[in-house]
């Protein structure tokens, strides 16, 4: 797949040590993200995926290394990390979705309160991007009413609604039952046709051998292999590699 | 006709009877406007308590060590010492400095007494609802705020918008609680002279020689007040816990 070569993120040789170094999460791990890649980020649990993922726009914050974003060092007090985070969209395994608001207020909040749009334009905004996934008739709804796979595309129909330049997900599709994970994998395999940067820790090796460009695999806080999803789901070549995958496979 | 017939039930009771209301058809004008003065007393200062207890809450939960301990020690000042002694404070130490205009509220609490004491019952209770608040913020899903915070809305966007809404319905049992608690404990304020129900018991009992009846009634009105909203409360809690369930 032709991709821009554009880097939009870059983490060198970031670390998360809790509880004054006695437990590692992550233990020096690099990466670069290119605009309009799709990299999936697969492992067991406990390995760091969600942690790595977290840290891209610091809701972990780092023990040391570097993160950039479109060029900026987000591991600063100088700068303003709303603002950056406006740019990168997180979807979560658990939605997170406002229950106090309805369906279009939770996706209107952010842009409106931000004042990147006009009440009027975030909600014909939010309507498009509804109508995209196919709940336009949900707006109205309050959240503990919809199911876990409506929940989780209004959720990231939210997350788009900021017009990001990269979206994370946080195993998007892990708290879902399993009749309800194709129509979110459906949004966000639509998402990646349309371009979008997207780095997705997941569980579903079946998505990420379709849709990623690389894939990344991690264990013990490490990226232990990275490839294309041929190199590392057919010809894997590190040892745990091989073993996590001939147990989830 | 009506008050022969009522006096007539409490005649040949002795002063010290339990049940002798006898002080009613002169005194019952006192004993109403004693339940008015409660009831004014106690929901202004829980109201009033609200804000500085908004307020020290997000104190406690801050990043910042010294904003913590500030709001920490204010709460632990307020919840380890008698609410009378700091009633005594305020009202003697602190409103010697200040002076209060004199005016009647509603015709009948005078400000002079009444502001010092709400004030003090306040200062109080808000070390009370801080705690309420903070265990209602905490109540509320860590991933919220997370969500809030990863489309870019700041702490303060998103506490306001997001965690305060959810914890605040959480909350208001727990603070309709503390007005039941305040109507009990407001009864310190006849102490100050401010005319609730006991000082109204107290007035009457020490006018008429009837030593234990106003007491008896005092007692028997503040149950008739507070056990019905607990159970309301109560009703309504166990409605919301059903209502959450997912």
């Amino acid at each position: 797949m032709e991709t821009n070569t554009d880097i939009i993120i870059s983490v060198k040789d970031l670390v998360k040590a809790y509880n004054h170094g006695d437990v590692v999460a992550l233990d020096h791990c690099d990466l670069d993200v290119k605009k309009g890649e799709v990299v999936a980020i697969i492992g067991p649990s406990g390995s760091g995926k969600s942690t790595l993922l977290r840290s891209l726009n610091l809701l972990e914050e780092p023990t040391s290394g570097e993160i950039d974003f479109e060029g900026v060092h987000l591991v600063s007090k100088k700068i303003d990390i709303n603002r950056h985070r406006q740019k990168m969209g997180m979807v979560f395994q658990h939605f997170n979705l406002f229950p106090h608001k309805t369906v279009i207020e939770n996706i209107m909040m952010a842009p409106v309160t931000l004042k990147l749009k006009t009440p009027r334009e975030a909600q014909a905004q939010a309507l498009k991007l509804l109508e995209r996934v196919g709940l336009a008739d949900k707006k109205d709804e309050y959240p503990n009413m919809l199911s876990g796979g409506q929940k989780q595309r209004i959720a990231i129909v939210r997350a788009l609604a900021m017009e990001p330049e990269v979206m994370l997900f946080d195993e998007p599709t892990s708290a879902l039952d399993p009749e309800m994970v194709g129509e979110v994998l459906d949004v966000m395999r639509e998402l990646a046709r349309d371009g979008m940067t997207m780095i997705v820790v997941t569980h579903e090796m079946g998505f990420a051998r379709e849709v990623a460009d690389r894939v990344i695999f991690m264990a013990d806080g490490s990226i232990v292999e990275e490839g294309t999803p041929h190199e590392i789901f057919d010809t894997p070549k590190e040892e745990r590699t091989q073993n996590f995958l001939s147990k989830v496979l | 006709m009506f008050w022969d017939w009522w006096q007539s039930l409490f005649t040949d009771m002795p002063a010290y009877a339990f049940f002798n209301f006898k002080f009613l058809p002169k005194y019952g004008y006192a004993v109403i406007q004693g339940v008015e003065y409660t009831l004014i007393l106690s929901v202004v200062s829980v109201l009033l308590a609200v804000l500085p207890a908004l307020m020290l809450a997000t104190m406690r939960l801050s990043k910042c060590a010294p904003v913590r301990w500030l709001s920490g020690a204010y709460i632990a000042a307020f919840r380890s010492t008698p609410m009378l002694v700091q009633l005594i404070i305020i009202y003697y130490g602190v409103f010697n400095a200040i002076l209060v205009p004199k005016f009647l509220i509603f015709g009948f609490i005078d400000s002079t007494r009444f502001i010092p004491g709400v004030v003090a019952l306040a200062l109080n209770s808000s070390a009370y609802v801080a705690e309420i608040f903070r265990a209602g913020i905490l109540a509320v899903d860590s991933g919220q705020m997370e969500a809030a915070r990863s489309l870019g809305l700041s702490q303060a966007q998103s506490m306001r918008l997001v965690i305060l809404p959810q914890a605040i319905k959480n909350v208001l049992p727990a603070l309709a609680n503390e007005v039941v608690t305040m109507i009990k404990e407001s009864s310190i304020c006849m102490m100050l002279g401010m005319g609730e129900i006991m000082f109204a018991a107290q007035t009457i009992s020490g006018s008429t020689y009837i030593t234990i009846g106003p007491y008896m009634l005092a007692a028997i009105i503040y149950f008739a007040i507070n056990y019905p909203t607990s159970k309301v409360i109560e009703h309504i809690e166990r409605r919301m816990r059903r209502g959450d369930k997912h």
